[in-house]
């Protein structure tokens, strides 16, 4: 039993992480249409970005602020001289997701050479153990969790109360219809990008944080789970995303309690595709994840 | 056969079809006449397009009942009712645009020795004789529409008007016996409005049920037997242009804006 | 060049022959974008391995794998075949009848990892990481394996399947069930709509291409004899999609160009590149990294400057076409 309440606990933890991941990711496709495949390898590169800075004796809480910076810039020029000139030569959905994922190879390759093969890991200091109830979590697992929390509030404000939030609602529904109604798209489509950019770049370094180590190959795997909340929760649905972070987060820790640490992904996938037999559209869907095969 | 023992072809009982907590269609019931030209009119966003999606499967419906030729296909799907000759057309081009011109009617051949994996496996001997007469009958189509001479086109390169004559012999490929047509002579040339006018009446006297929807109202009045109107997902009236004229809240809501 | 050299780029160009062709059929002709179809080249060359080898147990267990049995050619090439089309069957049933085609494919890269990620951490079945290795190829007990011989011999049994697949693909793509499968890639509503069923089609040229890939897979690991997961990881497909885009969607001809001037080109022209440069010595991941960055430009260039490839896909003129319009008026005036 407790061996499952520890688990849990780095339940907690990963829901944090692979939600603040994957309501980027989602939100990329929610708005702009776009699978994003080269989401983990941007993810990755922050948390490089961050590593450097961390090593040159920075707090990674600071460095974090450098990720998620690097994150916007990254994702927003991806998006400004590849994705967007594409999409407006008119190229059609399985186009862009081989662009994403050349683009995805393309800056791994890059990476590679710069940082190496090996594995990297961050210097954090944990700070004291807090225990509740034979949850036993360190400082730092909780400043995890508040920074996704804070984030996930942030984001729900943003899509609720703001004019930008509302802007990006529109562009989702209909870009054309809100373009006509005088909502400045391409500005909206920057912001997107920049701010999605971000938590990509904060996913990145909480994910490193996480799991120990990364490396340039760690990539894929976050990608996989990723994908896997953003289905599971409906595609394009940042409150779905959540959600579905929250299930697979839970799961796959309790999994690898139960049977072995390395079938996580396996357990994702699994929920995966009894998401994708049993309802296709998602947890939350309401539009455009599937269209009428026959 | 005589009229009255003669039942509709097509016809849709209370249909319904909800999407995202609309009701784009209704509950529809209409007994499409066989044999006749039907318009389908109404404002936009009355739910005709939708409401011919459903009729074709290529929409499924929320509720209600679909029969055609005696038969429930309200659970079949697309391909199945275009197979048995319940064919549909869109009101956006979807031309094939990387198939040439007469590839777009050849395709739509519903009986060809080399449309499986195995008769194609067994090579052209094989299934050319059922080619041969295909390639004539799509050829006596194009020369009936004026479009012999871009046979060999890609079907992607031709005008709004020519992809809308496309789709329609395409259509004709499949010997249809109803015929969902949606907006047929939207964007297309006035000289090929008339032929594709004479073409609809032509078909008519070969027995053909057509349903359409058309917003030009004087093609309907010239074209179609009779009329029936839509109106935010229901049918509010049928019957001939000239009673419907008659009708003031039909008038309102749709005929005079 | 000596001719050891020469039959590993003959049976090497083969098997990427074959794959260029069966992922043309998928992509290409169909529009299916199989982002795991190295899993089913995979999966062919380990049933083809398990087929032909000893029991594990013969050679003091010093790896560990099912199966073992020992039969000989051709049924192991028969048996990797089938297997990717059996793969094909699950596979295709969960991702090709209901998702939208990028859903497909992000679906179809997802089992390519995990299905990777799944065969390097079961040990016991395919002997996980290190994979399996001294996987006798056809007829090695005959002929000894190192002599010339042999390395004719094997491109010798190599050609004949170049030649086959390539009578099956086209075939299909001449024949109106090609027509059909193109009509589906341009516009799956619309070929609904005349009577299409578009899963019938996608899962009968993903089973096709699974029995292709399978084949291919097979006869990669009779001769290099070896198969671990790192030769099957997700960017290697990318790799055919690029020879495929770049040799031209749709187009037979060119997806054999493709195979030829992608991986067959890349792995030559990094023979070519020197240890050193000016006295510079690269970093030894720089060129290998530089290769798939290259890879990717590739993919990205000719999507942006030439999406129709080197060899676009063909366009079909039946006989007794009249003459077009511009050629008439050219010659009457």
């Amino acid at each position: 039993m407790e061996l499952y309440v520890a688990a849990l606990g780095f339940g907690l933890i990963s829901v944090s992480v692979i939600a603040i991941a994957a309501v980027g990711f989602t939100m990329q496709f929610g708005i702009t249409n776009m699978i994003n495949l080269a989401y983990g390898e941007v993810m990755i590169v922050c948390a490089y970005v961050a590593f450097y800075v961390n090593r040159a004796g920075v707090n990674v809480w600071a460095a974090m602020i450098a990720a998620a910076l690097a994150g916007a810039v990254l994702s927003f020029l991806l998006n400004r001289f590849l994705y967007a000139p594409f999409q407006r030569k008119g190229t059609n959905l399985i186009g862009m997701v081989i662009i994403s994922l050349a683009a995805s190879l393309i800056l791994a390759n890059i990476l590679l050479p710069i940082v190496g093969y090996d594995t990297s890991s961050y210097q954090v200091d944990q700070g004291p153990l807090l225990r509740w109830n034979g949850l036993v979590l360190t400082t730092a697992q909780i400043a995890i969790i508040v920074v996704a929390v804070l984030l996930m509030l942030a984001i729900h404000g943003l899509l609720r109360y703001t004019r930008l939030g509302k802007a990006m609602r529109a562009t989702a529904a209909n870009p054309i219809l809100a373009r006509n109604c005088g909502i400045p798209t391409q500005r909206v489509i920057d912001m997107v990008w920049l701010l999605t950019g971000a938590l990509c770049g904060v996913a990145g370094v909480v994910a490193g944080m996480n799991s120990e180590n990364f490396a340039v190959a760690s990539g894929a795997a976050y990608l996989i789970t990723i994908i896997a909340a953003a289905v599971l929760g409906g595609a394009g649905q940042p409150y779905g995303a959540m959600i579905g972070a929250l299930i697979i987060g839970i799961v796959t820790e309790l999994s690898a309690a139960a049977i072995a640490p390395e079938y996580k992904e396996v357990v994702a996938f699994t929920i995966l595709v009894l998401v994708m037999v049993l309802r296709p559209q998602g947890l939350l869907a309401k539009r455009g994840a599937l269209a009428a095969a026959g | 056969m005589p009229a009255a023992l003669n039942p509709s072809l097509l016809v849709a009982e209370d249909v319904h079809r909800h999407f995202e907590g609309m009701h784009a269609v209704d509950g529809v019931s209409i007994e499409v006449p066989t044999g006749k030209i039907t318009g389908l009119i109404g404002p936009n966003g009355a739910g005709k397009s939708t409401f011919l999606a459903v009729l074709a499967g290529t929409l499924p419906a929320s509720e209600g009942t679909i029969v055609y030729d005696g038969q429930d296909i309200t659970r079949m799907p697309a391909y199945a009712r275009a197979r048995r000759g319940l064919v549909r057309t869109f009101q956006l081009p979807s031309e094939f645009a990387r198939l040439t011109v007469l590839e777009n009617l050849l395709v739509a051949a519903p009986k060809n020795r080399g449309d499986s994996l195995w008769g194609a496996l067994r090579g052209k001997g094989y299934w050319m004789v059922d080619e041969q007469p295909l390639i004539d009958q799509a050829r006596g189509l194009l020369k009936r529409f004026g479009m012999t001479a871009k046979e060999s086109d890609y079907a992607g390169t031709m005008s709004g008007g020519q992809k809308r004559l496309i789709e329609i012999m395409r259509a004709l490929m499949l010997k249809p016996r109803v015929l969902l047509l949606d907006e047929p002579m939207s964007g297309v040339h006035p000289s090929i409005v008339e032929e594709i006018h004479h073409y609809l009446q032509e078909l008519r006297r070969e027995g053909l049920t057509i349903l359409m929807v058309e917003h030009e109202l004087h093609l309907v009045e010239r074209l179609c037997d009779s009329v029936v109107v839509m109106a935010q997902g229901k049918v509010i009236g049928s019957g001939t242009m000239a009673t419907l004229r008659q009708q003031k809240e039909i008038v309102d809501a749709y005929l005079v804006g | 060049m000596n001719s050891y050299y020469a039959a590993t780029l003959a049976v090497y160009a083969a098997v990427d022959i074959i794959a260029c062709i069966a992922l043309n059929l998928q992509f290409g002709v169909s529009g299916i974008v199989n982002f795991s179809f190295i899993v089913f080249q995979s999966i062919g060359a380990y049933t083809a391995a398990v087929l032909s080898m000893p029991p594990d147990t013969a050679n003091g267990a010093y790896q560990v794998y099912i199966g073992g049995f020992q039969l000989p050619f051709p049924i192991p090439w028969i048996g990797g075949a089938i297997a990717g089309g059996l793969l094909a069957i699950p596979v295709g049933l969960v991702v090709l009848r209901k998702l939208r085609s990028d859903y497909q494919a992000i679906s179809l890269l997802v089992l390519s990892v995990i299905a990777n990620s799944v065969i390097m951490n079961a040990r016991t079945f395919l002997n996980g990481a290190a994979g399996i290795a001294q996987v006798p190829g056809p007829f090695s007990d005959q002929v000894d394996p190192l002599s010339q011989t042999y390395q004719l011999l094997y491109v010798g049994l190599t050609i004949p399947c170049v030649l086959l697949v390539w009578l099956v693909a086209s075939r299909i793509v001449n024949s109106p069930f090609g027509r059909s499968l193109r009509a589906m890639r341009e516009h799956e509503v619309a070929a609904t709509a005349i009577g299409k069923n578009p899963v019938q089609l996608k899962m009968t040229i993903f089973i096709v291409g699974g029995v292709i890939a399978g084949l291919s897979g097979a006869i990669l690991v009779g001769y290099i004899a070896v198969w671990a997961p790192s030769e099957w990881l997700y960017p290697e497909t990318i790799i055919l999609f690029a020879a495929v885009i770049v040799g031209g969607r749709g187009n037979n001809v060119g997806a054999m160009l493709g195979a030829l001037l992608v991986p067959v080109g890349f792995f030559e022209v990094t023979r070519l590149i020197p240890a050193t440069i000016g006295g510079w010595v690269p970093p030894p991941n720089l060129i290998p990294a530089m290769e798939w960055v290259a890879i990717g430009l590739l993919i990205i260039g000719f999507l942006w400057f030439r999406p129709e490839g080197v060899r676009p896909e063909p366009r079909r003129v039946f006989g007794g076409a009249p003459v077009p319009e511009d050629l008439v008026s050219a010659g009457s005036s």
